[in-house]
């Protein structure tokens, strides 16, 4: 005779063990989502589009067979014949990113994230330097807070489990037995059982920041470069998005003159021309001026070139690269220079190191991969490098 | 659920009395009744109640979790586990059919472990104490501060990387001075005998590599018993890897023949009959262990008798099974082809099983069942400098690379020294390092 019995409990054995496989599993996704940052389809994106993002699984090793060995199976019918080919060799392999040959049975997981989600794996350990709170200006949020409870309310705010309790200490404070009460008598709920949530509206003071995007768009400015400066400022302005509620974020462009153009403008449209860098730094001093005080804001300003210039506006950029330095937190100076860059002219880089102080940056994009590296390096706590 | 345990119960005695009578002699059975997801969670786990805890369970739980619930894969209809008293996970959702056929089939499952030779080690009455009490002592070393999940973890990955490197069933690992007595002994039969070089270790060849590592590592006793929990636990499954054919042909041999005696009412009996041909129906292109075992089985009684196929149940594995039992007339019957991937990347036939290739694909059949697929590698040699020198047995197939690699960086990190691997790759000998 078997035992047969119902099992115990449904409790979920496996939770723990699952949940170190997601920490795993997250920890390559951090580790391995750095090239896929810069990748066309995602720069321009808003923050709800999903994308499918390829992750390598978490492996057990074990020693194992190749694949020059032979199998045995069974086939359908009879008519099987010795040297008759039975699988192609899969020519179109799929790209998996970094990876060289997929014979050996890497096991990938797709996840699908929005962008907000990847910048939150992105961006998990990184914070804006200094991001030190300003006087309170007009910018603050209203947020609904719980605050103890009340016998008066709307019925949808009303706790049902507080309620209970209420009437359960009246019930025995008033010595009656639900069990020993006789036939219709009950204890009915009184208006003062019944407890409502309170809420109260609070204000909540919260930092003023404003980031300034400077893009050179003139024609030395090609599409690779452009490319790589939109993955930049992309980058960087998710990053903010992701990290501070209440940023403003504030769009210029230059050529030989400097416009303040939309979020989309500045993603996608191109001019050309020649180049004065100190109009764009010039701008922002403007706006700075007219709309944000360093008093009560935060500011930062990201800058954007392939580091050529006019000589004669050097010494405009300079100065005007001066007077935004002594009121920003921090001043980002990002040149893009893809391979063919080999012109012996002063860069605005060389141009820039010796002079800037602590709170400025200045990085390097050479090419795709360079972008996330260097998004590091100008939040890092470095002075950067060129 | 379309019944009650109890009905259950009445089968139960009908399927037992059935089953005696053909002198079936299992452990007693307990049927535990869960639902799908407790299922993959003892799936997970491979059936044992309770059991350390480590991330590769939650992988394994979320792949066949997904894999059901994208409806590309079943769960199995049971899970019974080698203990005694057998312990069978049964899915409550099953029919009341289905549960009749899996009850039958337990038994057939229960009355192999009980018998078969390969499994005489298990030890089926401890397994489930000796797994709780394991799960205890590494919750331990994790919450002791100077060990912590991360060491735990790691040591862990490094066993299981070769947790089937080690002494399978009925082969013999003789200790130092027993390896010294068997030399003097041949010496003795044949002056000639070559010497034996008492200061190598090992003397001879050692398979359980987890073992050579346990007893000659300088390791702190945290590791040392996660070493041998995981060594203990590869030695309880290399039975069932080793007999798997047989185990599951046996099962539904006997599946089949107790419900043709059940005298079961016809609608349930379309059901059971429907039921069975999905179990042992052939996979394509692979090998179903349910069809082969259940072919092979059949056709045992019917050309040797019954007792031939209690004799097999009892001394045989997967291996020794096919060698002695597989025809020309099966391989034919179940259209049985060899192949391989070419040179060129495309796959295509190497052997059909006609007059002159059969042998041939059988052949390559006994290599490829019973852990035929898990590489042979041995300890040759712990140097005086610290090196663990491994050799593998190679038998026409090359390891691969880059897993192998990664292996011996999980073995450096257990015996803390450098581990070399001594193959054949591409025609080539090699020397791996970690």
């Amino acid at each position: 005779m078997s035992v047969f019995k119902e099992h115990k409990t449904n409790a979920d054995r496996v939770a723990s063990d699952r949940r170190r496989h997601k920490q795993k599993i997250d920890k390559a996704i951090r580790d391995g989502i750095h090239h896929i940052v810069s990748d066309e389809s995602i720069i321009g994106q808003d923050g709800k589009k999903k994308f499918r993002i390829p992750v390598r699984g978490i492996k057990e090793h074990r020693f194992v067979y190749g694949n020059n060995g032979k199998q045995v199976g069974s086939a359908p019918g009879t008519d099987v014949k010795r040297g008759q080919t039975i699988g192609k060799k899969d020519r179109s392999q799929p790209a998996r990113p970094d990876k060289p040959g997929s014979d050996s049975g890497e096991e990938f997981y797709d996840v699908e994230m929005s962008l907000d989600e990847l910048a939150e794996y992105l961006f998990a350990d990184l914070g804006l330097p200094d991001l030190e709170r300003k006087q309170l200006t007009n910018i603050t949020s209203h947020k609904l807070k719980r605050n103890g409870y009340r016998t008066e309310g709307i019925l949808p705010r009303l706790d049902k489990k507080k309620s209970a309790i209420a009437r359960i200490k009246r019930m025995k404070a008033a010595g009656f037995d639900p069990d020993a009460a006789e036939e219709g008598e009950t204890f009915p709920f009184h208006e003062d059982d019944l407890k409502f949530r309170h809420y109260k509206l609070k204000d909540e003071p919260c930092t003023n920041a404003v980031v300034f995007f400077v893009m050179d768009v003139s024609g030395s400015m090609d599409q690779d470069k452009k490319f790589l400066a939109r993955s930049f400022c992309f980058l960087m302005y998710q990053f903010i998005r992701s990290k501070y509620e209440n940023v403003e974020v504030v769009f210029v462009t230059h050529d030989i003159e400097a416009r303040e153009v939309n979020e989309s403008e500045f993603f996608t449209i191109g001019t050309s021309g020649g180049t004065f860098a100190s109009t764009g730094l010039a701008l922002v001093n403007k706006i700075i001026e007219e709309r944000f005080h360093p008093d009560s804001w935060n500011l930062y300003a990201f800058h954007l070139s392939d580091g050529d210039n006019f000589d004669s506006d050097n010494g405009a950029y300079i100065s005007q690269h001066a007077l935004l330095e002594s009121q920003v937190q921090l001043f980002g100076y990002c040149e893009l220079e893809p391979d063919r860059s080999y012109s012996q002219e002063e860069k605005i880089s060389r141009l820039l190191f010796p002079r800037m102080r602590e709170n400025s940056r200045c990085v390097t994009i050479k090419s795709k991969e360079d972008v996330f590296p260097a998004f590091q390096s100008m939040l890092g706590s470095s002075k950067g490098s060129a | 659920m379309d019944y009650q345990l109890s009905q259950l119960e009445e089968w139960d005695e009908k399927i037992c009395d059935i089953a005696k009578k053909h002198g079936l002699d299992w452990f007693d059975i307990t049927y535990e009744f869960i639902d799908y997801f407790s299922m993959i969670g003892a799936m997970a786990f491979h059936g044992l109640p309770s059991h350390f805890n480590h991330w590769s369970f939650g992988k394994s739980f979320e792949r066949t979790h997904h894999m059901y619930n994208m409806g590309m894969e079943g769960l199995p209809y049971e899970l019974i586990l080698n203990s005694n008293p057998s312990l069978a996970y049964m899915m409550r959702e099953n029919p009341f059919y289905l549960q009749i056929l899996i009850m039958a089939h337990c038994v057939g499952h229960s009355d192999f472990f009980k018998n078969n030779r390969t499994f005489k080690g298990t030890k089926p009455e401890t397994i489930v104490g000796r797994c709780r009490a394991a799960k205890k002592r590494f919750q331990a070393y994790v919450e002791d501060p100077s060990i912590g999940i991360d060491k735990v973890e790691a040591a862990v990955d490094a066993c299981y990387a070769v947790q089937f490197q080690i002494q399978r069933p009925g082969w013999i690992r003789r200790s130092r001075s027993e390896i010294i007595e068997v030399h003097k002994e041949k010496l003795k039969a044949d002056p000639e005998y070559p010497d034996l070089d008492t200061s190598k270790n090992p003397l001879a060849p050692d398979y359980d590599i987890l073992g050579f590592i346990s007893e000659n590592a300088k390791l702190p006793d945290w590791k040392r018993d996660i070493i041998e929990v995981c060594r203990d636990e590869g030695r309880y499954f290399w039975p069932q890897i080793q007999t798997k054919i047989m185990n599951e042909g046996w099962a539904s041999y006997w599946h089949y023949t107790i419900l043709h005696e059940l005298d079961l009412p016809p609608e349930l009996h379309v059901a059971f009959v429907k039921s069975h041909n999905q179990v042992i129906r052939p996979h394509v292109g692979g090998i179903n262990p349910y069809h082969l075992g259940f072919h092979l089985f059949q056709r045992i009684k019917q050309r040797h008798g019954i007792e031939e196929c209690f004799l097999a149940r009892e001394v045989h594995h997967d291996a020794s099974f096919v060698r002695q039992y597989l025809t020309q007339e099966d391989c034919e019957e179940l259209n049985l082809f060899s192949y391989s991937k070419k040179k060129n990347g495309d796959t295509s036939v190497d052997d059909v099983s006609d007059e002159e290739g059969w042998e041939e694909v059988r052949r390559d059949l006994v290599k490829q069942v019973g852990g035929g697929s898990i590489p042979v590698l041995y300890v040759e040699e712990a140097k005086k400098n610290g090196d663990l020198i491994l050799c593998h047995e190679h038998d026409g197939r090359d390891l691969e690379l880059s897993e192998t690699k990664s292996v011996l960086e999980h073995l450096y990190r257990l015996w803390d020294d450098r581990v070399i691997l001594n193959t054949i790759i591409d025609g080539k000998y090699q020397k791996i390092e970690n």
